[in-house]
């Protein structure tokens, strides 16, 4: 159950996921101790209730208007384009796996989410071979 | 054609999800977990929210200015409190105040028909 709730925490962008996974995993961990205590009916309801509130607001949050955004720093016009662009993969990755959870097509979420991880791993090399202050928030 | 005043942020009526985190965290500041809890004994046991629902709210909430972060030595990643801002206070209040009046013509309007 733990896993599929950190699977279904992808579906969120990553700006909210950084500020907020841990503490609803660890809100949803002690919820779940409480719903096992109250009896196998109960704790069915709260996981199904649990998911569709996940997908509901990963859906919620990728539509939600963004915050002004800050300043940008003085060098980021010249960031690298290859660096942009997979910083896009990633995003239109998770975007079509949220659209593919939403409408239930969950071998085709499974195989955008390696998509994933393979385009996050590229943007983290990237990063990496960039990260002479060409550092990028995602 | 129906008129309506014109809503501003402030006048807006809250969400049930929003005002029941704004009453929960007007008595003191709370974590999620607590939250879940105190807004479901607000509600009589109506509302239990869902950690999507909950930090999708508290995410706007903290964006809007209305409710902080409330840092507690003893406080782990996972259990991070939160606490209303001056702003969500005087939200808290303008929601309460137009409640108040709305009840108060409800019933006034209950007690005229029955008189009748």
């Amino acid at each position: 159950m733990r896993r599929t709730y950190k699977f279904l925490l992808l579906l969120y962008p990553r700006g909210h996921r950084d500020r907020f996974a841990e503490e609803m995993i660890g809100v949803f961990e002690e919820a779940s101790a409480e719903g096992r205590a109250a009896g196998w009916a109960w704790y069915v309801r709260f996981s199904f209730s649990e998911m569709a509130g996940l997908v509901a607001g990963a859906t919620e949050a990728w539509l939600a208007p963004k915050p002004m955004p800050q300043a940008p720093p003085a060098h980021s016009s010249y960031l690298p384009q290859e660096l942009l662009q997979a910083q896009q993969r990633v995003d239109a990755n998770v975007a079509a796996m949220v659209h593919a959870i939403a409408n239930h097509q969950f071998e085709r979420a499974r195989a955008l989410s390696n998509q994933e991880r393979e385009a996050r791993e590229n943007l983290r090399i990237l990063r990496d071979k960039y990260s002479d202050g060409y550092g990028m928030p995602c | 054609m129906r008129h309506v005043a014109q809503e501003t942020p402030e006048t807006k009526p809250l969400s049930e999800p929003v005002l029941l985190i704004l009453t929960s965290l007007a008595e003191h500041p709370r974590h999620g977990y607590a939250l879940i809890k105190d807004m479901e004994l607000l509600s009589g046991g109506r509302v239990r929210m869902s950690t999507g629902t909950l930090f999708g709210a508290l995410r706007r909430l903290l964006e809007d200015g209305w409710i902080e972060r409330f840092e507690q030595e003893d406080t782990a990643r996972q259990k991070q409190a939160y606490r209303l801002t001056s702003a969500g206070i005087r939200q808290l209040q303008i929601e309460l105040e137009r409640m108040k009046q709305l009840t108060r013509a409800g019933f006034a309007r209950l007690r005229a028909s029955e008189a009748i």
